[in-house]
């Protein structure tokens, strides 16, 4: 198998390069540890039920063809290595960090995973169950983990709109499992990550890996997006009251709304100051309201989340959002130019971290296209302010996403906001 | 010696010769055991006050859970009775599988994996 190189871009961070199917990307700047993150397109949104590709992150790591879940633990543990797996709408992600020189027992630990996974059914009872019930009872009793489960659900309903935490309601047994495992882990839906270590040292290990290994052929199919909204309210106690408002569109991510969100962020850029955002001069004490941008391959969610300890200062804020939201089509000349320099920064100051490159290098590797942050940091530049204006009217002018999570009684209802 | 206890099985079933003349022999015995004649199966003679069997019970399916108390509970009555069951109601030798002994080695092998690692020195090379 060739491997073929992509065009080298210029003063670009990582390159992607296909090598049979298996994409891989590595960033290497002189770390002492290596991160590998092995990327499925497994994640909820192409689940055949409910909670299925929920339990299927919790199988990471358990028995496979080669060690048993124990070895799996001892020997990383005697390398100093870290195992994590997670879940998002689009990704199943298993991540190790370890020191350089250690890279092929992980790369072979993960891969062995994706390829000779034993799926023992007492793993699966006495392991799996009860870490997936623990994880659904967390997210559930969190109001804004929840509210952002239930705007997925209104919002796009299939694919996107799937939960990332399996319900108590929704029964899942082994073989939904395997059926699920078997289909999403074949080579054209696997992309491998690395921070620190080299791209050409990675393909090789990735190769050895996965090359000669029973690695399935069949794509996992997903219906394209689509954005509906609704509205829901959920009665709830002993958590701050919850109230969250969006809008979506289908289609590619639009470097306005990264704009957006920036300019209603009331996170200061200083410390200690209320900031310049037009939402944090007028919520009252004691409430909080976030942006929460969710851009996924063909769709996207973005949305302001308020939060407060009562419901009438809940209200008030969510007036004042949904204000600041609608009066920002007219947003222009410097107000413009702040906004879109904090989303700049935003972008490129995430990579900073192994998290935000991750992050940065997932959305584009299985879209081949251009890894670099001078392409993202170019396109936010290019929106001007009538493009701006354009994309926000058009988001907001579609069906809103409405949750509220609390005293329902006095939490507003959409008309009361003017949504 | 572990639970299943001594066996010269793997030993005979290595030579063909062997194997060729015992198992007749093996068959026999299990028959006239006796045990097939209260319903029961092999393993459900096994000796289940250990841990290693305890935790093997935990990996039976529910069926197969269902099925065992069941046989348990004729084979009482057959006791109460001094009496074995009518020919028809025999257990079959073709359905008289080993089927606890498996999930009995993985545990053990485990529990042997498990004491390799708490034991082992290891050494940076």
């Amino acid at each position: 198998m060739l491997a073929r190189r992509a065009s080298a871009f210029a003063r670009s961070f990582a390159t992607v390069v296909d090598n049979a199917g298996v994409k891989v990307a590595a960033i290497d700047n002189g770390q002492p540890t290596t991160a590998v993150t092995f990327l499925v397109k497994a994640g909820s949104r192409y689940e055949p039920k409910p909670g299925v590709a929920h339990t299927l992150k919790n199988f990471a790591f358990k028995s496979t063809g080669k060690r048993s879940a124990l070895g799996t633990v001892r020997e990383s543990e005697l390398y100093g290595g870290v195992l994590s797996a997670s879940l998002s709408r689009e990704y199943l992600a298993l991540t190790s960090e370890f020191l350089r020189g250690d890279e092929s027992f992980f790369v072979d630990l993960m891969s062995s995973f994706l390829t000779s996974s034993k799926f023992q059914r007492h793993e699966f009872q006495e392991y799996v169950l009860p870490v997936v019930e623990a994880e659904s009872t967390a997210a559930s009793q969190n109001p804004a983990t929840r509210a952002l489960e239930l705007a997925h659900s209104l919002a796009f309903r299939s694919g996107l709109g799937s939960s990332l935490f399996a319900s108590p309601h929704s029964h899942v047994s082994l073989d939904d499992v395997k059926e699920f495992a078997a289909r999403a882990f074949s080579k054209g839906n696997i992309a491998v990550l690395g921070t620190g270590i080299d791209s050409a040292a990675l393909t090789q290990l990735v190769e050895k890996a996965l090359g000669g290994a029973s690695v399935g052929n069949v794509a996992v199919e997903s219906k394209p997006s689509t954005y509906f909204g609704g509205e829901t309210r959920l009665e709830s106690h002993g958590g701050p009251e919850t109230v969250f408002i969006g809008f979506g569109a289908a289609g590619p991510a639009d470097p306005a709304l990264a704009i957006l969100s920036a300019h209603l962020s009331p996170q200061p850029s200083v410390k200690w100051s209320q900031g310049l955002s037009p939402i944090s001069a007028a919520i009252p004490q004691g409430t909080s309201v976030q942006p929460v941008l969710m851009p996924y391959s063909d769709a996207t969610l973005f949305g302001l989340l308020v939060q407060g300890s009562s419901p009438e200062g809940v209200k008030e804020a969510a007036k004042v959002a949904t204000n600041a939201l609608k009066e920002s089509t007219g947003l222009n000349g410097d107000a413009l130019k702040t906004a879109v320099a904090k989303a700049k920064f935003a972008a490129a100051s995430s990579l900073d971290g192994r998290d935000g490159i991750l992050g940065a290098l997932s959305t584009k590797v299985f879209a081949n296209s251009d890894a670099s942050i001078e392409a993202t940091l170019a396109s936010i530049d290019k929106v001007d302010a009538a493009a701006f204006s354009k994309s926000v009217a058009a988001i907001t002018k579609s069906k809103p996403t409405f949750v509220a999570i609390g005293s329902v009684q006095t939490l507003p209802f959409t008309d009361e906001l003017g949504l | 010696m572990n639970v299943l206890g001594p066996s010269l099985a793997p030993y005979i079933r290595s030579s063909r010769t062997l194997k060729k003349y015992v198992t007749p022999v093996a068959h026999w015995y299990a028959d006239l055991m006796g045990y097939r004649k209260m319903g029961l199966k092999y393993d459900d003679l096994q000796v289940e006050e250990n841990p290693q069997v305890q935790r093997a019970l935990g990996r039976l399916t529910p069926r197969e859970t269902y099925e065992r108390s069941y046989r348990f509970k004729i084979a009482s009555n057959c006791d109460l009775h001094h009496k074995p069951l009518p020919k028809e109601q025999w257990s079959k030798p073709e359905d008289d599988k080993r089927y606890l002994q498996p999930h009995i080695l993985n545990i053990i092998k485990e529990e042997e994996e498990r004491f390799t690692w708490d034991a082992m020195t290891v050494q940076r090379k």
